[in-house]
């Protein structure tokens, strides 16, 4: 089988004037073409840095130091100029942030970012015709009247409706890879679900790959194929989500599991303590079920 | 204190501005000392050497009636740190305390006092001043007046957006809730999370203050001579250029290194205490 | 339905009339509350009682204050701001006279500002924390800490003097005979079609505006910085990042635009600071506009002069001030489709 994103032995350390912190400690996850993956821990344990390791954003700080490979497509992003990794964002992977709203630039409307986001693909795409993929796309994520939404500034709209526009500027280039860090996190719970549900239905529509970012164990088991949980920087436990919810063996997965809030979506899980257990090696249950 | 003082000396910049203030009132301090010709900050005249470039004996030159540049120049020092002092130890409080007002009580009071705030930035501050300084007679103390009456209002805004904000804070109605009297909470509560932004306004306002100060004196509405002040020597020296340049560079220079010495300290000190604009 | 941006601007002239009133009554107290006979004052040490007195009845001084508050603003709504004394031609005339001048050089001196203060706070914060930060830094520091005057003789000095690149005073040289259409010598020397007189006119603007311009650019550079800066950490330039725009074209497009609305209004408040500055630098250059007229009554204690020439330019800085909010509410799309325009 053949992975779309292959990431081995990362670690990545910040370097300040005396010090040194170590975030991630050599971590190694990969991504079927159109597989949807889920990065489950608590915030702090390095998996927002990681999908920013993917999108070669954090390799452009130079605080930063990063080693191990992350490979997409066949290539290696860390060996990459600046201006190639640049081009591999916007296109064949994108991002949808925690809160849609203040993630929607405020100056400008959801049309013109929208166009701005379209002639990443294709730099000379003439206006009406983005205007019209856009349109297209907000009916496939369910919004009524598109047209009014293009004309409409992001604070305007609710945030259910932003974030409905962040799932569709994401997948307007149909990207191979879709980053969702912690999706809809901002908004109400209710709301959360619903665009969660579209946006799985979009993701296996589209046939596209997608690393799911999230504290919440709740969430991940409607949403994904395959879990990774990580705890201060190592991966602790992975395989398929149904075997990893029937067999938690590791012991921070099953204080996680046990810490799930009932109601899906709601609050950040409290792992009752640190224990040394939590620090035990990885356990694996292979990659498909 | 000591941690802010720590942190400031850390900053090269900083450090530069705390060294400039230091020196500059450690010299007006000392100036009856350490001036080459401590007589020569009166009307005395000298006309043997008169008009002189600067030389070993006066190293700033000397004025048209042959009086030492550099010896005026520290007592003009005195003058305006001893203005400014004045200034920001009269303005601060008052317009805090019409800013506390207005952004706690709210209501009537709010939009009454506001209004008459905006009146007064509603004029530009050195034209204020300058028509306060045409009506009152040319003096020190009147300059003081002029240039407090033009600087109140800025604190009272200062303040005035920081309490509106705080009014709504928890801590603030958990205090009205436990029935703190209004007086305590706005003096005991609001008015100490104003005070960093409250001092960093006038470290750089001192600045701020020399230079409107020296501003009016320039235009000959400030401090009268014989008293040595930077602005009318500046004034005075303007009609001699370009052959007399020592008249106007050195005190012009002075007020560079003073306003910029309170600059760069205000600068460093509104990062350590985290106060933004 | 009314559009927000002309309900905003109803709402702004609403206040700014309040305000105006405020701005006579202190106008108004500054010259009559003061110690001492206005009229007495005006005529000096040497004139009779009896002229005295005959003034003090023009004046409307033996009225109460209140009745005399009400005889100014009678006159001033008629645009008759009274005789000046200095010049014995009613203030109107001498204002309209003098005030193109000191608008050209303030409106010039603007431009600079703008066009110099916005690129290097964009700089710095592009840059933040590198050597480009520090010597914006440094350079914004030095210039808002001279008062206009002393930059104002060393420019002239440098570039008047010792280069001489520029002209050392006044508006033009008198060799040009220009008809006055605007007041303004730029304007009115390219109506007459004269390029050489407007090259003439350019050049004599060009120190003085640079001297009023500079600390104006060192407060817009530090406020652009500091906004830009702050733009930078907002969630949606990191969503411009993950799009994989470039640097440049995020900083243009998606930090710059947010960064200008609050720099917009400082820029305002520098314009008032330049007003004033405006009576040193005119000083220095024999520039004659209003600031000089104003130095002069000041000195002479002609009181109708000094209360016509501050109401004026508080009356400038209050057009100023509502042209900046609609620049603003024009920016700002949150204003600009609001339903409820607030300020």
């Amino acid at each position: 089988m053949t992975k779309l994103l292959e990431i081995s032995d990362l670690t990545l350390s910040f370097k300040e004037l005396f010090a040194t912190t170590d975030v991630l400690h050599g971590i190694s996850l990969s991504i079927a073409a159109g597989e949807r993956v889920a990065l489950v821990g608590e915030s702090g344990s390095g998996k927002s840095v990681t999908a920013r390791i993917i999108l070669g954003l954090l390799q452009e700080t130079k605080t930063a130091h990063i080693t191990g490979d992350v490979v997409f497509e066949g290539k290696d992003i860390s060996g990459m100029v600046r201006r190639d990794r640049a081009r591999l964002r916007g296109t064949e992977m994108s991002m949808i942030f925690q809160d849609p709203t203040s993630s929607l630039n405020p100056t400008f409307t959801i049309g013109r970012q929208f166009i701005e986001i379209l002639r990443r693909r294709d730099g000379n795409r003439a206006k009406a015709d983005c205007l019209l993929r856009a349109t297209e796309m907000l009916d496939e994520v369910s919004i009524p009247n598109p047209e009014r939404v293009l004309a409409s500034y992001a604070f305007q709209l609710s945030g259910g409706m932003n974030q409905r526009v962040m799932i569709a500027m994401a997948l307007a280039n149909q990207p191979k890879l879709l980053l969702a860090d912690e999706p809809g996190t901002a908004l109400d719970v209710s709301v959360q679900a619903q665009t969660l549900d579209l946006m799985r239905n979009m993701v296996t529509d589209h046939r596209t790959a997608v690393l799911f970012i999230s504290h919440n164990l709740g969430v991940v088991r409607e949403f994904a194929d395959r879990v990774f949980v990580i705890y201060r920087g190592n991966i602790v436990e992975d395989g398929p989500t149904a075997a990893i919810f029937a067999d938690p063996r590791h012991a921070y997965t099953r204080a996680l599991m046990s810490a799930v809030p009932r109601i899906t979506g709601a609050g950040l899980p409290e792992v009752p303590e640190v224990s040394e257990a939590f620090l035990a090696p990885q356990i694996s249950h292979g990659d498909v079920a | 204190m000591i941690r802010a003082f720590r942190i400031l000396s850390g900053n090269p910049l900083s450090l530069l501005g705390l060294c400039l203030v230091a020196l500059v009132v450690l010299v007006a301090l000392l100036a009856p000392w350490i001036a080459p010709f401590p007589t020569h900050n009166g009307a005395v005249v000298d006309f043997a050497f008169a008009n002189q470039e600067p030389s070993p004996r006066n190293w700033m030159g000397t004025d048209l009636v042959g009086r030492d540049i550099f010896s005026r120049v520290l007592y003009a020092y005195q003058v305006s740190l001893f203005l400014g002092l004045v200034v920001l130890a009269i303005a601060p409080p008052i317009g805090a305390m019409i800013g506390l007002l207005a952004g706690y009580m709210g209501g009537w009071t709010e939009s009454v006092l506001m209004r008459i705030v905006d009146v007064f930035l509603s004029i530009p501050p050195l034209v204020l001043a300058i028509a306060m300084m045409g009506v009152l007679e040319p003096t020190l103390t009147n300059a003081m007046l002029a240039v407090t009456v033009m600087w109140w209002p800025w604190y009272a805004r200062l303040v005035y957006s920081i309490a509106r904000s705080e009014r709504e804070e928890g801590y603030v109605l958990a205090a009205e809730v436990i029935g703190a009297s209004t007086v305590h909470i706005a003096f005991r509560e609001i008015l100490p999370n104003c005070l960093p932004a409250i001092i960093t306004k006038m470290t750089l306002d001192m600045g701020f203050v020399i230079i409107i100060a020296s501003s009016l004196s320039f235009l000959g509405l400030g401090v009268q001579p014989p008293t040595p002040d930077l602005g009318s020597m500046v004034a005075e020296g303007a009609r001699y250029l370009p052959d007399s340049w020592w008249l106007t560079v050195f005190p012009g220079l002075a007020i560079l290194v003073v306003v910029f010495g309170f600059n760069l300290l205000g600068d460093g000190l509104r990062e350590v205490l985290g106060v933004n604009q | 339905m009314q559009s927000p941006v002309l309900r905003l601007l109803m709402r702004r002239l609403g206040i700014s009339l309040i305000v105006l009133i405020g701005v006579s009554m202190l106008i108004f107290s500054i010259a009559r509350v003061i110690p001492g006979d206005p009229a007495r004052i005006a005529l000096g040490p040497n004139a009779t009682t009896e002229q005295v007195a005959n003034l003090r009845a023009e004046m409307h001084l033996d009225d109460s204050l209140v009745v005399q508050y009400g005889h100014f603003v009678a006159d001033v709504a008629r645009g008759d701001l009274g005789m000046s004394l200095y010049t014995n031609r009613p203030v109107t005339l001498d204002i309209a006279q003098f005030l193109p001048a000191t608008l050209e050089l303030v409106l010039f001196a603007g431009v600079i500002m703008v066009a110099c203060g916005l690129p290097l706070g964009i700089l710095a914060a592009r840059h933040k924390g590198r050597w480009q930060d520090n010597l914006v830094r440094l350079f914004t520091l030095l210039t808002v800490s001279a008062p206009s005057f002393v930059w104002a003789v060393i420019l002239m000095l440098l570039f008047a003097f010792y280069l001489p690149l520029f002209p050392i005073a006044g508006r033009i040289s008198d060799i040009y005979e220009i008809e006055r259409v605007t007041g303004f010598l730029t304007i009115d020397t390219l109506l007459s079609g004269n390029l050489l007189a407007f090259g003439n006119a350019l050049s004599h603007l060009v120190l003085p505006a640079c001297a009023l311009a500079l600390s104006g650019i060192g407060q817009a550079a530090r406020l652009t910085r500091a906004n830009m800066v702050e733009t930078y950490d907002r969630p949606y330039i990191e969503m411009a990042q993950a799009y994989g725009f470039f640097p440049s074209r995020i900083a243009r497009m998606y930090a710059f635009k947010p960064s200008l609305i609050p720099s917009l209004t400082i820029i305002g408040l520098d314009f008032a600071a330049m007003l004033g500055n405006a009576f040193l630098v005119e000083a220095v250059f024999a520039w004659p506009g209003l600031s000089r007229y104003g130095v002069a009554v000041i000195l002479r204690k002609d009181l109708n002069a000094i209360m016509g020439t501050v109401l004026v330019i508080a009356l400038t800085f209050l057009i100023v001030n509502i042209i900046v909010d609609l620049l603003i509410a024009f920016l700002n799309p949150r204003i600009r489709h609001s339903t409820r325009a607030s300020l």
